[in-house]
């Protein structure tokens, strides 16, 4: 950039402006509207929570708004321009795209606490928008648009949502709306830090200062789980806000004990000079404050320290404020039991896997076990008592389920599906037009140990040229979404802790889980066989055609007659061959001499001749290959 | 098969003689149908090749290669209209005063630019009684009435604005519906010798004699050949305005290091006060958007260091290249700036504790007066040093200091000039003579300049947008297997219209309309150009085409041809066969 600049120097003396209008009157003695600077607002947070198999979950969390404006979109402070115009443009009322890698492990980091039910996200990427545009037809055009835009943004094959074959419109299955929303997911999408720099990007402080400071890349790819998430929502009262958060859970080296340091190669010296507040938590699962010095210690002094209401958890709060170059904040923690750490468990694990075996068919399987704590929490032992879940599939084209052989077993017997099945709305899909969208609520008694459901499908055929560069890999069905919506997850702090993070937890958040990508190989062609085909066909024409012609075209009795004067005078090739081998058998030499003295330069004539030709030939083909 | 023995030489010929004797005329049934099997082959190559040709819509080249070279040899000029009004109720100038203007004119005119004016001159001497014309004007509609000989009281004691005014009211008045169209020079006597070259498309001097033609017409002649006609400067190569003729200004507050201090700025309400008439100004040339930011942590990448004899931190001239830290600083391209259009960034560099205050140091050895610089097609930098920079950083750095409004209308005013320069004007013109004086419009661009500038960006755009027409004609001629769709065609074929109803406007002199077109011109050619499916050559080269005929056309032409020919020779030995037995029969008998 810089060295092909032309650049010339301005010594202008400048051109004297005398400015019309007065500037200074209309502005007022400060001349800055200062109403609408200081409303623009950021803040940071990072939230430190110990997992029982000793890992770390470190959640990033950042939060920009930008109030209601008629120069959103143009004139911005802290907020990122190119979000505000993004949701000017395409009229966004919410938005949430993640990028993860890797899977959360429901069974062990926690299914039903808020921070998993809001943040755990299926791997590769996932995204979904509503609109505050009329049609559908605009919709759809819109979320074409914004999937480009997007993938321009994130450095990331956004774009692939746009086809209508890789998005579609739940209903209620994953959020009640009015079908405004657009639901769209690519398993494959690898993440790294090409999508992670123009997400930082979007922050004023960027990684240069504050919490941002300890996104470490080479500490954070290390990780089991990693999930970069993007949440905004628009609204005429509250004007744009943004959530930015990051998800890593990682594995600290020692097992005793680990500080912020060892973690991530970083500690934090200074807040970011724009944030309204810049906060760490450590937050402690399970028990209530004096307990957990049995398990763990916290060294470092916190600067609060608060108990949800229900005693599920124990936050610590420290203030970036306070700590400085000199002394940098480096929270440590020692365990000392970790295995009286519990943790909060869905009511059901949820998990899917393939039935089958060949290219030709196969059927899909999501299982549902009961965890045991719950089911004895909730069972009253009467039959009126029922579980409600909700199931949201969304498989491709390609893979073509036949619905009405859903099969749902309850603790290893099948069932009627009117029985279990509350409500069921099917999009089936259509051949390379949309995919097939399955959204199914079911109620299942309290006292369920286990559920599962089958649906049988054909694999489709592609047509050759819609098969990706690594046909022979598969094809990924994404994630399944089953949410429980009868169990609320959420943990209510102190209004003296005004914190963002912690206030999305008061929210209504319905414990959900995603079920594993299912990997689908379908039958791959012989991508050369076009080819084959064509010049196979072409040779059987050429023999068919030959035949013909010479059967119309030749005398048989002529050429019998021909070839019986020719015999006369000469003989044929092969009793010449016959006589000249029993020649050679007899040893009559003098008669072969004769022979070949006398054909030997007629036949050298010959072989020059067709040489030259063929040399010819192959020339001026050369020729008009290459000229052409 | 089975009329086998009547058509050929026939058993009954074969058996009775010997193979050279034949009694009965050679049939022509085999021969007819190998033949009309060749023949209906070759009927059917043309067939063959139309339907596997690529589809390629055919592109005007010739038109296109025509129309440039025309272009290229004679640039379109505009019609301009310059007239000299001398208000002198006494002296009677000669016409060879009219002769010697336009020859300083012709003078002007040797390089031929594209743009250029097609200039006709008149002169008028006004004396409040009488009414001279010298010289032709074009119409009458367009010469000016006499009757202001008044005005050389009026303008004696009034400042330059009021009379700039005036002049503008009275040319309005005098010249009919030509007003738009002529530039004129106001002569008259006067003690002090000046000029002075208004907002409108009129100047007006003071000369000490009428009669002193030589030195009176040289001013005359560089008023209108170097500044009206011109600019002054003329450069114009570069036209910052994306081909769909919208620009984006971005105008970004960089913030060095916030942990020193942080500045922020209300640029929603002075930017657009200050810049509301210029994108007004410019609207037929270019849609102008405003955009504005704040950014931090935002370092400069070249070096700074400190001068002792200014007590500065200085960046030298030759450094510049490298100030622009596009690593760090994330201005980013606007997604209103879709498609084709031309984002220009404006950065204010707010530096850091350790480098501040921040001076641009000239060659000269100088400080910078503006603290500014630019780089073509890209935008400009002004450094901005906040006040008292050499104390210790703000007790709370939460709280946002935000741009003096005054020094934020400064910093605007910075980047009109830089604008202007970006639009290939001068940022101010400084004369060595100081008899010149130029009176600036608070548009940023007076009528005459804006004049120029639509001269030079019609020109630029038909320009440009015949050379992507021509370079995509020439890369459709060099691959051969490269798919053209008809909407490449359709689109090529109106830019050419367009790039046309342009050149005629020119001569016609409409010059907002011929704007109009050569940017739909131009667009139109680079929509062509970049159109997506461009990049879409066949698949199926020359190699896959014969490999998919060969197998089924290399047999079954040699069984055709070979039939053919054996066929065609029988045929002739039969007959030469069948002549000789006729003759031996007739001379037999």
């Amino acid at each position: 950039m810089a060295s092909q600049m032309l650049l010339s120097l301005l010594v202008f003396y400048f051109y004297s402006f005398h400015l019309a209008r007065p500037i200074h009157c209309s502005l007022g003695s400060n001349g800055i509207d200062t109403a609408s600077v200081s409303k623009e607002e950021f803040s940071e947070e990072l939230l430190l929570k110990p997992l029982p198999d000793r890992k770390v979950l470190a959640h990033f969390h950042f939060t920009s708004t930008s109030p209601p404006s008629a120069s959103n979109g143009r004139h911005h402070h802290l907020f990122p321009k190119s979000i505000a115009q993004l949701v000017k443009k395409y009229k966004i009322k919410e938005l949430e795209l993640s990028f993860t890698q890797g899977r959360w492990n429901y069974d062990r980091w926690g299914a039903s606490d808020p921070l998993s039910t809001r943040n755990a996200k299926p791997p590769g990427v996932e995204l979904w928008a509503r609109f505050d545009v009329l049609t559908k037809e605009e919709i759809d055009t819109t979320w074409g648009n914004l999937t480009n835009s997007l993938s321009g943004l994130f450095c990331a094959s956004i774009n692939f949502l746009e086809s209508s074959t890789s998005h579609s419109t739940p209903l209620w299955g994953f959020l009640p709306n009015n079908g405004d929303l657009r639901y769209g997911a690519l398993p494959r999408e690898a993440v790294c830090t090409e999508n992670l720099t123009p997400w930082l990007k979007l922050l004023p402080c960027r990684d240069k200062a504050g919490i941002a400071t300890l996104l470490d890349r080479p500490s954070i790819y290390r990780g089991h789980y990693h999930s970069q998430r993007l949440k905004l929502r628009s609204d005429r009262l509250n004007g744009i806000v943004i959530e930015q958060t990051l998800s890593a859970v990682l594995q600290p080296s020692d097992r005793t004990s680990w500080s912020m340091y060892q973690l991530f190669k970083k500690i934090i010296t200074e807040k970011c000079a724009l944030a309204k507040s810049s906060r760490v938590f450590v937050e402690i699962e399970g028990n209530l404050g004096s307990k957990n010095e049995n398990i763990l210690e916290l060294v470092g002094e916190a600067d609060m320290v608060v108990n949800d209401q229900n005693g599920h958890s124990t936050i610590y709060q420290y203030n970036v404020e306070r700590y400085s170059e000199h002394e940098p904040l480096d929270i440590m923690v020692n365990w000392r039991d970790p295995l009286q750490l519990s943790f909060l468990q869905a009511p059901f694990h949820a998990s899917r896997f393939l039935m089958g075996s060949g290219n030709e068919r196969g059927s899909i399987a999501i299982s549902l076990q009961s965890a045991r704590n719950f089911t004895k929490g909730l069972y009253d032992g009467s039959n009126n008592c029922f579980t409600k879940v909700v199931v949201f599939q969304v498989v491709p084209w390609y893979v073509k389920v036949y619905y009405h052989t859903l099969r749902i077993y309850v603790d290893g017997e099948i069932r009627d599906t009117k029985d279990v099945v509350e409500k069921i709305n099917i999009t089936p899909s259509e051949d390379k037009v949309s995919p097939g969208t399955l959204e199914m609520m079911l109620r299942f008694p309290c006292g369920m140990i286990s559920a599962a459901l089958t649906l049988d499908f054909d694999k489709g055929f592609l047509h050759i040229d819609e098969y990706p560069p690594d046909a022979n890999q598969g094809f990924d069905i994404p994630s399944a979404l089953v949410s429980f919506p009868d169990f609320i997850s959420s943990r209510i702090y102190p209004d003296s802790i005004s914190s963002p993070l912690l206030h999305s937890y008061k929210g209504r958040n319905v414990v959900k889980s995603y079920t594993e990508v299912l990997l689908v190989p379908l039958t791959t062609p012989d991508f050369s066989m076009p080819y084959n085909v064509i010049t196979f066909t072409c040779t059987v024409l050429a023999l068919y055609f030959g035949s013909m012609i010479n059967v119309l075209r030749r005398r048989i009795s002529e050429e019998e007659r021909l070839a019986k004067s020719n015999d006369k005078r000469r003989p044929g090739f092969i009793p010449l061959l016959i006589s000249r081998i029993t020649n050679k058998i007899r040893g009559r030499k003098e008669d072969l001499a004769d022979q070949s003295q006398s054909s030997q330069p007629l036949l050298g004539h010959k072989v020059i001749f067709k040489v030259v030709l063929i040399a010819v030939v192959a020339t001026l083909w050369h020729y008009f290959l290459n000229t052409s | 098969m089975a009329d086998e023995t009547n058509s050929g030489t026939g058993t009954d010929a074969g058996t009775s003689t010997e193979s050279n004797q034949r009694t009965t005329k050679p049939g022509t049934k085999r021969l007819f149908l190998t033949v009309s099997i060749l023949v209906s082959f070759l009927l059917g190559v043309p067939f063959l090749l139309k339907s596997t040709e690529i589809h390629r819509s055919p592109l005007p080249s010739a038109a296109i290669s025509s129309l440039s070279d025309h272009l290229q040899s004679k640039p379109p000029s505009f019609p301009c209209h310059f007239q000299a009004i001398f208000l002198s109720p006494s002296i009677q100038p000669d016409s060879s005063l009219s002769l010697s203007i336009a020859e300083k004119l012709n003078a002007h005119l040797t390089t031929q630019t594209c743009g250029n004016c097609n200039f006709t001159f008149s002169a008028t001497v006004d004396s409040g009684s009488s009414c001279h014309h010298l010289g032709n004007a074009p119409s009458d509609a367009c010469q000016w009435r006499c009757g202001g000989a008044g005005l050389v009281d009026a303008i004696a004691d009034r400042d330059d604005r009021e009379v700039d005014e005036l002049l503008q009211s009275t040319v309005n008045k005098r010249t009919g519906g030509c007003a738009g169209r002529v530039y004129s020079v106001f002569v008259m006597e006067g003690e002090r010798e000046r000029v002075v070259v208004g907002k409108h498309r009129h100047a007006w001097m003071v000369v000490k004699k009428l009669d002193d033609s030589a030195s009176v017409s040289l001013m005359i002649g560089t008023v209108f050949g170097d500044y009206f006609m011109r600019g002054g400067v003329g450069k114009g190569e570069y036209v910052p305005v994306g081909s769909d003729g919208n620009v984006v200004l971005s105008y970004s507050l960089l913030n060095s290091d916030p942990s020193d201090w942080v500045y922020d700025w209300g640029f929603q309400m002075t930017g657009e006060v200050l810049l509301g008439p210029v994108m007004e100004a410019l609207a037929p040339v270019a849609n102008i958007t405003i955009e504005s930011q704040v950014l931090y942590h935002a370092p400069k990448s070249s070096t700074s260091y400190w001068d002792d004899k200014l007590e500065v931190y200085v960046v030298n001239t030759r450094d510049l290249p490298f100030f622009v830290n596009s690593n760090e600083w994330h201005l980013d391209t606007s997604l209103s700036a879709s498609g084709r259009s031309k984002v220009l960034q404006f950065v204010v560099y707010v530096p850091s504790a350790s480098e501040c205050p921040l001076y641009i140091r000239t060659p000269e050895g100088e400080m910078s007066k503006t603290n500014a610089f630019i780089s073509p097609m890209w935008g400009g930098v002004a450094i901005w040093n906040p006040p008292g920079c050499s104390m210790q950083s703000q007790e709370d750095p939460l709280v946002r200091d935000s741009l003096p409004p005054q020094e934020l209308e400064k910093i605007i005013e910075i980047f009109i000039g830089q604008l202007r320069l970006l639009f290939g004007l001068n940022s101010s013109y400084v004369e060595s003579n100081p008899i010149y004086k130029f009176l600036a419009s608070e548009k940023g661009f007076t009528d005459w300049e804006l004049d120029l500038l639509y001269r030079q960006h019609t020109c630029f755009n038909l320009l440009s947008g015949l050379s992507t027409l021509q370079s995509l004609s020439r890369l459709v001629e060099s691959l051969p297997r490269m798919i053209v769709m008809d909407e490449i065609g359709k689109q090529v074929e109106l830019s050419l219209e367009a790039a046309n109803l342009a050149k005629r406007n020119i001569s016609h002199g409409i010059n907002n309309a011929s704007a109009l077109s050569s940017t739909r011109a131009r667009a139109l050619a680079e929509d062509a150009f970049f159109h997506p499916s461009i990049m879409s050559i066949s698949y199926s080269s020359m190699e896959h085409y014969f490999a998919i005929y060969m197998p089924f056309f290399a047999p079954v032409t040699l069984h055709v041809l070979l039939a053919a020919m054996k066929e065609v020779k029988r045929y002739y030995a039969e007959r030469s066969k069948y002549l000789t037995f006729r003759a031996s029969k007739v001379k037999s008998s």
